[in-house]
């Protein structure tokens, strides 16, 4: 589903930030991406959203070759990627409902078939009796579930996660990874960039630490306590 | 590993999501709701947005309007110019002083010679005797002229040239030349020289209005786009969000570009309740000013086809003034 092939990424003037990384993860796996802060993880992440492009090496996703995609076709692209942000980014000009809303918006889907998946979203991260708030009046972890919600809203074959339990207590945390892992169940392929190592080492998942650019390891941690 | 099918092109990635998700068809039809429910929301929304500034918004579409009015009222004031020189050069007449001495015979004979002329509409023989009459009768010198011994003025010709717009000047014109080259003709007078003059003034205030057009539109291109681009930096925000989750570069410009055209419209509109004020107040003078001259010239307004082109202009150089805007920043705008 998605393959790194001898991917490089230096930044304009910066070292690189990604060398000759090599990886694949088959659809609806689960991974997790680990490793010291400046490491590349976002830098990886990025590259899949296509909000930058490799310096070198290829990626494919189900088989294409992004590097050949053109400006016109990244929002197609884009459409089939759920993403969640570091710093989940909702808009707070509308309610709950209208962020959720927002993929199935763009993609121009019919105004009762939006209600009906929003609120399906909405009622599996648990949040459905907030749909009409403003996301400002949410605590941190329900606004972390808003976007996962939008993230999945439309149905992606691919999930991405950028820290999605950052500041968030260690209940909460294992709450979000859990619903992550059932996205994953059916039929998902989920790549989650974080520093929770001791959440994730409880969750017999694939792990792959980055350091300096590098895959260091790559594998499942089986936890021993 | 389970067998996915991706795609990269638009409608099969949305058939499978479809079809893998909820097994459910996304009809054509459907979509095509779906995007003009869009536009719908997108329209009502700018109008939202506009109206959450309204001070702002306010002085950004009085300023247009103002921008388009002054063109349009110095542009009204020119057809009504133009219309009085063309009524008035419609009821120039030809003096045609007829050589003394003339038997009856030479001035039948010009009489007929004058209305074979081409672009000669009437001709009006008014004699020696007659004119001496209307002269004693609207001068108040009738006893004093009882002493002449002999009429001292001529008989004339008043030929009415055919009126013919702003070709008529040079037509007229070569009227009068073959008017002078006839037999017993002592002299031709027509006051033409004041019309020539007014056209050559409302050539020059065309070009004039023409000017001041192109200095105002552009003037109304630049608030708009500076509109646009404020509001695109107040939006930056959102514009990543959307194009992170798979929003395209129509779909991102889309309210901006309605933002644009609904405030050249609105500017436009009040352009045109600015004309229409204008001519009901000027108009009212005109009218006094006309019954003093037992004229029946009225003051000519926009009319609606004037209205509705006013309003087109409005909305198209907002719209491009939007677009010049977007072009310029929006592209600049993307997730990091
Ligand atoms: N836009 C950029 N321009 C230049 N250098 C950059 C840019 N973004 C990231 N870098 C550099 O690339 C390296 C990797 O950054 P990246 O954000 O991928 O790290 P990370 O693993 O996500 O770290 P963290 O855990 O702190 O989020 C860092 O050295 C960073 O300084
Ligand atoms: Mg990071």
């Amino acid at each position: 589903m998605i393959r790194f092939d001898n991917l490089s990424k230096r930044y304009p003037g910066g070292l690189e930030a990604l060398s000759n990384v090599n990886f694949e993860l088959d659809a609806g796996e689960m991974a997790f991406l680990t490793g010291p802060s400046g490491a590349g993880k976002s830098t990886l992440l990025k590259l899949l959203m296509l909000i930058e492009r490799p310096t070198s090496g290829t990626l494919l996703i189900n088989g294409k070759n992004l590097n050949r995609l053109s400006r016109s076709a990244i929002p197609t692209y884009r459409r089939q990627i759920g993403v969640v942000f570091q710093n989940h980014q909702l808009l707070t000009d509308r309610t709950v409902f209208d962020n959720v809303a927002l993929p199935l918006q763009i993609s121009g889907y019919p105004a009762s078939e939006t209600g009906r998946r929003v609120r399906a979203a909405l009622d599996g991260v648990g949040l459905l009796d907030k749909e009409t708030h403003n996301p400002l009046t949410l605590s941190g972890g329900e606004q972390q579930r808003v976007g996962i919600a939008r993230a999945v809203v439309h149905k992606p074959k691919i999930l991405i996660a950028d820290e999605p339990t950052g500041n968030l207590d260690p209940k909460l945390s294992a709450e979000i990874m859990a619903m992550f892992r059932r996205f994953q169940s059916v039929g998902v392929t989920v790549l989650i960039a974080t520093h929770d190592i001791n959440l994730i080492n409880t969750m017999d998942e694939r792990i792959m630490h980055i350091e300096n650019g590098m895959i260091a390891d790559d594998g499942v941690h089986h936890d021993h306590h | 590993m389970m067998v996915c099918t991706m795609t990269i092109t638009e409608k099969s990635s949305r058939e499978t999501q479809q079809r893998g998700a909820t097994g459910q068809k996304f009809r054509l039809g459907d979509h095509w709701r779906g995007y003009r429910a869009h536009h719908r929301a997108t329209l009502s929304s700018s109008v939202r947005k506009m109206l959450r500034e309204p001070v702002q918004t306010l002085m950004t579409v009085l300023v247009i309007a103002i921008a388009l009015a002054l063109p349009s009222a110095m542009l009204l004031a020119l057809n009504n110019v133009q219309t009085i020189g063309g009524n008035l050069e419609s009821s120039s007449q030809i003096t045609v002083f007829v050589a003394k001495p003339a038997n009856s015979a030479a001035v039948d004979g010009l009489a007929l010679q004058l209305e074979g002329l081409e672009g000669v509409i009437s001709v009006t023989y008014v004699s020696a005797e007659q004119a001496l009459e209307e002269f004693k009768a609207l001068s108040g010198f009738g006893m004093a002229l009882r002493y002449l011994d002999e009429n001292p003025l001529p008989a004339v010709f008043l030929v009415q040239p055919l009126p013919s717009g702003e070709a008529g000047v040079s037509q007229v014109g070569k009227l009068i030349t073959s008017i002078e080259e006839l037999e017993s003709v002592e002299d031709v007078q027509v006051d033409m020289l004041w019309i020539q003059r007014l056209n050559a003034i409302t050539q020059i205030g065309e070009k004039l209005v023409l000017a001041i057009s192109i200095a105002l539109g552009i003037g109304v291109l630049l608030i708009v786009g500076n509109t646009i681009r404020l509001a695109i930096q107040g939006r930056q925000e959102e514009i990543i969000v959307v194009k992170l989750v798979g929003g395209t570069d129509a779909y991102v410009r889309r309210p901006f570009l309605y933002t644009g055209t609904l405030l050249g419209l609105f500017g436009a509109i009040i352009a045109s309740l600015i004309l229409i004020a204008c001519v009901i107040w000027v108009g009212r003078s005109v009218e006094v000013l006309a019954s003093l001259y037992q004229s029946q010239f009225e003051l000519v307004g926009p009319g609606l086809s004037g209205i509705l082109a006013l309003c087109a202009i409005g909305a198209m150089t907002g719209l491009i003034g939007a677009w010049v805007a977007v072009m310029q920043h929006l592209r600049k705008i993307e997730p990091k």
